[in-house]
């Protein structure tokens, strides 16, 4: 079974994102949206991690353009209708709340 | 057969309302005797604290409510090792002696084998 991961929160003062990365399967993917784009700002320990891990990492377009964060060849800027074929892609959704 | 249903609470439990809302959920899933599980993951692990006591702050005791799970038919009750030992509690003396204690790579299989999952 494959589980969608979607964050929200900026990864600065949080941890759901580094509990997501435990905990995170081979088959499964990421999705950032929100402020939780704030993870691919370049020279960050977020950025790093996310570039040293081979993940299924997925960030909506629209939230990366309103932050001036440019989306790295190892991400993929999706919309939303996008973001519900990967949500029915998957067996579930896991949102950190 | 219904979906299996996997919540993960991971808020300390007296600074808001998440950790309660969490454990409502799983309370009403096992009165529904539907198959639910229980996962403590981060900060999460403090609920499992002993000797906790919020009456100055005016709040019901969740650590009661934690206690009624087996009851409920809730048994299916973990523990995060990691978040544990990084915030100074042994997992094997938590009032909750039902819950397993589960490294990362044991988490990962656990949130595959349910159908579904709430993360508060």
């Amino acid at each position: 079974m494959s589980t969608l991961h979607v964050l929200s929160h900026s990864p600065f003062g949080d941890d759901r994102l580094s509990s997501c990365l435990r905990v995170i399967g081979a088959n499964d993917a990421l999705l950032l949206s929100g402020d939780a784009v704030y993870a691919l700002q370049p020279g960050t320990a977020p950025f790093n991690t996310l570039n040293t891990r081979a993940l299924n990492l997925f960030v909506l377009a629209e939230d990366v353009q309103a932050r001036s964060i440019e989306t790295p060849d190892w991400a993929k800027a999706i919309d939303y209708p996008a973001f519900v074929d990967l949500s029915i892609h998957h067996d579930k959704v896991n949102s950190w709340l | 057969m219904p979906k299996s249903l996997l919540i993960i609470s991971r808020q300390a439990p007296w600074s808001g309302p998440n950790a309660r809302e969490a454990l409502d959920i799983v309370l009403a899933g096992g009165a529904f005797d539907l198959p639910i599980g229980l996962l403590f993951l981060d900060d999460g692990v403090f609920q499992l604290a002993a000797k906790q006591d919020a009456k100055a702050l005016q709040q019901k005791d969740l650590s009661a409510n934690l206690q009624a799970l087996p009851m409920f038919g809730v048994d299916e009750l973990f523990v995060c090792a990691d978040s544990a030992a990084e915030r100074g509690l042994d997992p094997n003396s938590l009032p909750l002696e039902e819950a397993r204690t589960l490294t990362a790579p044991e988490i990962t299989a656990l949130i595959d084998r349910y159908d579904q999952v709430i993360t508060l």
